[in-house]
């Protein structure tokens, strides 16, 4: 239904959709911008359009290549990251509520990085690959537990579920901190979420794992936006149900432990992003996913140009600014009388 | 009911009392014209917890940093012995320990009526984040930002906040079922970074100040706060026993309810504004220890029997809950004290699951 629907609306709408990429590409080009310009510190937006454009003092240049260049870099990333991640979560469980953050997962990759650290690791390499590794496990307890009768079938009562988990595995993680000072000094600043001293190494870390989750995102497309018509009809397509779920964890986990490694477990992006997606390209994964590329880094951009700013010239933790918008995000969706079911 | 209940019998003929024989499994106390039935398994239960909550409290007293001999103890709490165990005892111990009842007692209380009320299992203070609410008020007293009320009083106005926009969100007046509870979640998730956003905006000592109440804490306590919510509780209890008759009618269809006598509305105000009041009133002392509301009831409910709304083996056993969880939180990591809220967390969070993906457990109530 989903590809007729495509059908049937593609020739009449193609500009429209392009348009639609075409701002938000420019939104996120803007809260780009505004990244590298604004900061809590002393230079000033023009000391900053001054170092952008090739002069201007060694100070404004410093902060501008080597503190917010990498920071947006890093922020645009982990957007994207969270944007996609939530968009497949939510089409693999069939449940528009299915956040990372919430269900458990990034606060998975947390307490295994907050593990690793506690038994005496500090290789930022081997952050992400155990951030992942706890996101793995963290998605295959989700997909446990949506087995668990009648689980499946409430959307509401997995996520509670879920924000259990994560209470649960947040607090592990605190008293992990509390036993072991050292690990705490180093990952303090790291377990609430933020962008703030992200290194462009940071983010030439993660990028191989990105590029392969976005490439198996490509190609499971197709076979995901088949699946949403129920698992017979896509297996009389062709498709592999239990394989194609098994990729989509896979690509989660990649995804959800990268952004997790790098900026520490974010929530609520993965749920208003796709939330904001659906609205604009209607119930289709695959333009979907294309329309997360850019809101994602949006989000994630404005969100940590907003907490540089209120508190200057301390800085405030991304995700309470994700959850101010996103926890009211979450109340209307599960207000809604009825539940758009995915 | 499960607890005393204070209703008061007619006398089926006019001096013929003692002949009515009380329900089976209760005791009437009767005194002229009014009679109180106990009910057996209600004081047999109420007894065993208060025996707990008792050699709870005096290994309270005993362990520690510097421990006492249960002799010591005694012999201090009496007034006698040397000066150091006495100023343990007194100056120390037995101020936090009472800290540890009055909230235990009030989250478990407050616990136990907003779940009648809602007819929601999950629906305790801590999970629809009223707690977060009366937190973040509190610690916009705390840092000096906005008004300069005292934090009892600010905790009040923040439950009383996140209460009215959780139940006036329910969607039609429903508080049943799952969705009620995630929108609660949502509504102290956005209070949660209000607290953050208060704490991030003031410099670093008086965050450090205001931190215990982010993740709850006995340590921090005031002993003005203690004061107002042995006050407040003292007020509470014995409006919630009173409550009690309502509150188990109450557990029905509204229809059955008010066709049973009960005057719906006002009994919602009524048992609303307590538990607000009462777990607004423990958070200005202890922060947001939320997981208690939760416990406290399932234990009183597991033991009590299932006629009655068990108020009074909710706060007993909330005590006892809170009593041991400071306790471990101050022995286990020996020097350093983990904070009594990360305790009841890591206890009650495998619990909260358990209720949630029992498969057969069915929707709350």
């Amino acid at each position: 239904m989903v590809d007729i629907v495509a059908a049937r609306h593609s020739p009449r709408r193609p500009a429209g959709r392009v348009r639609a990429m075409l701002v938000l590409v420019l939104l996120v080009a803007l809260a780009a911008l505004a990244s590298l310009l604004l900061g809590a510190g002393e230079v000033g937006p023009e000391r900053a359009l001054a170092a952008l454009a090739g002069h201007g003092d060694a100070e404004a240049r410093f902060v501008v290549a080597s503190l917010r260049g990498p920071r947006t870099l890093v922020g645009m990333a982990v957007g994207l990251a969270l944007g996609v991640a939530g968009a497949l979560l939510q089409a693999v469980s069939r449940n528009p509520l299915a956040e990372p953050g919430l269900l458990g997962v990034s606060a998975g990759a947390a307490f295994a990085v907050a593990v690793a650290l506690w038994l005496g690791a500090s290789a930022a390499t081997l952050r992400i690959a155990v951030a992942q590794v706890g996101a793995l496990a963290g998605c295959l307890a989700v997909l446990a537990v949506v087995r668990v009768r009648g689980m499946g079938r409430d959307p509401v009562r997995l996520v509670l579920a879920g924000a259990a988990f994560s209470a649960l595995l947040g607090s592990l993680t605190s008293l992990l901190l509390l036993f072991d000072q050292r690990s705490a000094d180093e990952i303090r600043f790291w377990v609430v979420g933020s962008l703030a001293g992200r290194r462009l190494d940071d983010l030439l870390a993660v990028l191989p794992s990105l590029a392969v989750a976005l490439t198996i995102t490509v190609l499971v497309a197709r076979p995901l936006a088949a699946l949403a018509l129920g698992e017979r009809v896509a297996s009389g397509l062709g498709h592999r149900p239990g394989r194609v779920r098994l990729l989509v964890i896979v690509v989660v986990a990649l995804l959800v432990g990268a952004a997790t490694a790098i900026a520490g477990p974010i929530a609520f992006v993965g749920l208003v992003v796709p939330f904001a997606a659906r609205a604009l390209a209607g119930p289709d994964i695959r333009r979907t996913l294309w329309l997360c590329l850019p809101l994602g880094p949006l989000m994630v951009l404005v969100a940590d140009v907003i907490s540089r700013l209120v508190v200057a010239p301390s800085e405030l933790p991304i995700g309470v600014l994700t959850a101010l918008v996103g926890a009211p995000v979450l109340v209307a969706v599960v207000r809604a009388r009825r539940l758009p079911t995915l | 009911m499960s607890d005393t209940s204070l209703a008061p019998v007619r006398r089926a003929m006019p001096g013929h009392a003692a002949c009515v024989s009380p329900p089976p499994g209760r005791w009437r106390l009767s005194t002229g014209r009014y009679s109180l039935l106990v009910e057996r398994r209600a004081l047999v239960v109420g007894l065993l917890l208060l025996a707990a909550l008792v050699a709870a409290s005096l290994a309270y007293l005993a362990l520690g940093s510097e421990r006492l001999a249960l002799g010591g103890v005694v012999r201090a709490l009496a007034g006698e012995g040397d000066p150091i165990a006495l100023f343990l005892i007194h100056e120390l111990r037995l101020p936090r320990l009472a800290a540890a009842w009055l909230t235990g007692a009030a989250f478990a209380l407050a616990g136990c009526l907003m779940q009648t009320l809602a007819r929601n299992r999950l629906a305790t203070p801590g999970i629809i984040g009223i707690d977060n609410g009366a937190t973040a008020f509190a610690v916009a007293s705390v840092v000096g930002l906005g008004v300069s009320l005292a934090p009892p009083a600010m905790a009040l106005a923040g439950g009383a906040t996140a209460a009215a926009i959780t139940f006036g969100l329910a969607s039609g007046g429903d508080t049943r079922g799952y969705r009620f509870i995630v929108a609660g979640i949502g509504i102290g998730a956005v209070f949660g970074a209000v607290t953050q956003l208060l704490l991030a905006r003031v410099d670093i000592d008086t965050a450090n100040a205001a931190y215990p109440w982010t993740v709850g804490s006995l340590n921090a306590r005031s002993g003005n706060a203690v004061a107002v919510l042995a006050t407040g509780f003292a007020a509470g209890l014995p409006l919630a026993l009173v409550l009690a008759r309502s509150l188990t009618l109450m557990r029905f269809s509204d229809a059955v309810s008010r066709g049973l006598g009960v005057r719906l509305k006002r009994r919602r105000w009524q048992v609303l504004t307590l538990s607000v009041l009462i777990t607004a009133l423990a958070v200005a002392v202890a922060g947001p220890v939320g997981m208690v509301g939760l416990i406290g009831p399932e234990i009183a409910r597991s033991l009590s029997s299932p006629r009655g709304v068990p108020l009074l083996a909710s706060a007993l056993a909330g005590a006892l809950v809170m009593v041991l969880a400071d306790l471990a939180g101050r022995l286990l990591l020996a020097p350093i004290e983990l904070p009594v809220g990360l305790v009841t967390a890591v206890v009650g969070g495998p619990w909260l699951l358990w209720i949630l993906i029992r498969p057969a457990c069915r929707s709350a109530s």
